[in-house]
């Protein structure tokens, strides 16, 4: 049974206003292809969980449309195609893990012999018999993105999969993440941090203040957010100022702790430092930065519009 | 719903709490309402004033009077431990959370919240079983211990009497059930539950049960209406209808079932309608 569209996640003009009042999701018009792996990313309290709790069929959105795995969100149709983990992962307290797969397994209706499987998908199976209170934050990630992977779901929904985990865990369990997309699997990733989802994302959907900014490869949203710039270290600084204000525009040029930030061509690199230094300038670094992930990342979010909400704290 | 009840059955066997309240229940009931009543109607104190002397209200623990006893302890302690069973189930699948768990496998909302409802509906008739199976032993080994001779109710005497005992124990598991759903709270549904029974059933219901205007909204409580069926089985010294209930057997069968599928339904409403997570 396979989903035949081409789209695993389609949302349009999804919209969740609280009873509160407070407007955590305004006008989601977001697109998750299938066989991606695809990065949610926004700061805390942008309506990412709300989003990916309307797409879990936890929330009814106030307005819009959504289609998840082929199916109306939280329509048995679509959960049989999907697994995901939302928030915190949660289960019982006194059970082990491996029987708190076995009453998810029992609840979606797949058979207990794919519990050993995915515990050692996710390097539970030493401590499967132990109870879930005793697990750490990153045994409880593990056993939550486990008990997603019970159904063999098409589309995967992980919502902050690394929140918690320390610096090997989060390794760890980026490498399973990428391991999770063979065999044509989408992956909806949901995250606040920068270089997990420059890692392990093919395209990324920014979202602030509930909307959504920005949509693209990493690469697409480094180009529309200026792209590159050329870096210069020279002395004397003055001179080297006015040289470089003469030959470019206005606006061009930059200098932020005794460095030219140049937005150019980095073409250009080669004739600057000539012309620097037949006048004599002395320069004595050169090199191009490429945006990182979290220039862009803040110039998005800084710029999105505030929504019109009563009160604040969002469902997130 | 099966998927659903399949889980449960795994979850309520496995959970400790289930087990120490049911615990407490026959504990309670053999030691309060069969040992201690025993032995101290067995030598009662010089100052024991009872217009039924002491050795013939001792009988009250005898096989004779197997089910107006049990119904009447079940009334109170049975209760109690009943919406605490309700609300545990609902209420704790908020406070962990396991609710997002649970609604985002494969079951609807509706099969759930079914599979959870015959999950405690097995639970209660298991419990029913097991107390009168409890107290019929108890009182077997008293009556041979006290060396007289005692008759065990007629089978259809028993049968009612299961029935009657199922029905108050299902419809204040299904009060707390609904509690739990309805404040998503573990402590605020037992909380609400047990002030409820105690302050509103057991107190403000007696103190004004004889206050006109006030009865007629009386007869629809539920536990009042328990009471009602309860006084039908009389013990058979002492005619319990004499003490006057507010409803009789008939009605207030009625009224406990409507009671029963109000919360079942109205659970189930929330339930199936309610977002879960967020503000």
């Amino acid at each position: 049974m396979g989903v035949t569209q081409s789209l695993a996640v389609e949302t349009r003009g999804l919209t969740k206003r609280y009873s509160t009042g407070v407007l955590a999701v305004v006008d989601l018009n977001l697109q998750v292809r299938t066989g991606e792996v695809y990065g949610f990313l926004g700061p805390n309290g942008a309506g990412k969980t709300t989003t990916l709790r309307m797409l879990s069929g936890l929330l009814r959105p106030t307005s819009g449309t959504a289609t998840v795995a082929g199916g109306i969100p939280g329509s048995p149709g679509s959960l049989a195609r999907m697994g995901a983990m939302v928030e915190t992962p949660a289960f019982y307290p006194y059970l082990s893990g491996r029987d708190n797969l076995r009453v998810v397994a029992r609840y979606a209706g797949v058979p207990t012999s794919r519990i050993e499987p995915v515990l050692r998908q996710v390097d539970m199976t030493d401590r499967a018999h132990h109870k879930f209170r005793t697990y750490s934050t990153g045994m409880k990630q593990r056993l939550g993105v486990a008990a997603a992977l019970l159904k063999e779901p098409e589309l995967l929904i992980l919502d902050e999969p690394t929140s918690g985990l320390d610096p090997q865990g989060t390794v760890e369990m980026r490498e399973l993440i990428k391991e999770l997309r063979h065999g044509g699997r989408t992956v909806l990733l949901s995250s606040h941090l920068l270089n997990e989802v420059e890692l392990t994302c093919d395209r990324v959907g920014v979202i602030a203040k509930g909307k959504l900014v920005a949509e693209g490869t990493v690469d697409e949203l480094r180009a529309r957010s200026g792209g590159s710039a050329l870096l210069v270290r020279a002395t004397p600084l003055d001179q080297a100022q006015r040289l470089l204000e003469s030959l470019l525009k206005p606006g061009q040029v930059q200098v932020r702790d005794g460095i030219f930030s140049l937005t150019v061509d980095p073409t250009q690199a080669a004739a600057i430092n000539r012309r620097l230094v037949a006048d004599g300038v002395d320069v004595s670094e050169l090199r191009i930065s490429e945006q990182s992930l979290e220039d862009v990342f803040l110039q998005l979010t800084e710029q999105a519009p505030t929504l019109p909400s009563p009160a604040g704290g969002g469902g997130e | 719903m099966i998927a659903s009840l399949r889980a449960e059955s795994l979850k309520t066997r496995k959970r400790w709490a289930n087990w120490i309240l049911f615990g407490i229940l026959l504990l309670t009931l053999i030691l309060l309402g069969y040992v201690l009543t025993y032995v101290l109607l067995s030598n009662p104190p010089r100052n024991f004033e009872s217009r039924v002397p002491a050795q013939i209200l001792k009988r009250e623990v005898f096989p004779e009077n197997l089910i107006p006893n049990v119904l009447q302890f079940s009334s109170t302690i049975g209760a109690a431990i009943m919406i605490i069973l309700g609300g545990l189930s609902t209420a704790s699948e908020y406070g962990w959370l396991t609710i997002q768990m649970i609604l985002i496998q494969k079951p609807s909302r509706a099969a759930v919240l079914l599979g959870k409802l015959a999950m405690l509906a097995i639970i209660t008739l298991l419990i029913t079983a097991a107390t009168l199976a409890a107290t019929a032993l108890t009182s077997y080994l008293l009556v041979t211990i006290d060396g007289t001779s005692s008759s065990w109710p007629s089978a259809t005497l028993l049968l009612k009497g299961f029935g009657a005992l199922w029905l108050e124990f299902a419809v204040w598991t299904a009060f707390g059930m609904f509690l739990g759903i309805a404040f998503r709270s573990t402590a605020a549904a037992i909380g609400g539950g047990l002030t409820y029974l105690f302050v509103g059933e057991s107190l403000i219901a007696q103190l004004l049960r004889n206050t006109e205007g006030v009865k007629e909204v009386l007869r629809f409580l539920p536990g009042v209406s328990a009471a009602g069926v309860n006084a039908s089985f009389g013990l058979t010294f002492r005619n319990l209808n004499a003490t006057t209930q507010l409803v009789d057997a008939t009605r207030g069968t009625i009224t406990l079932l409507a009671y029963l599928v109000v919360f079942t339904v109205l659970g189930l409403l929330i339930f199936v309608r309610r977002d879960v997570g967020g503000s």
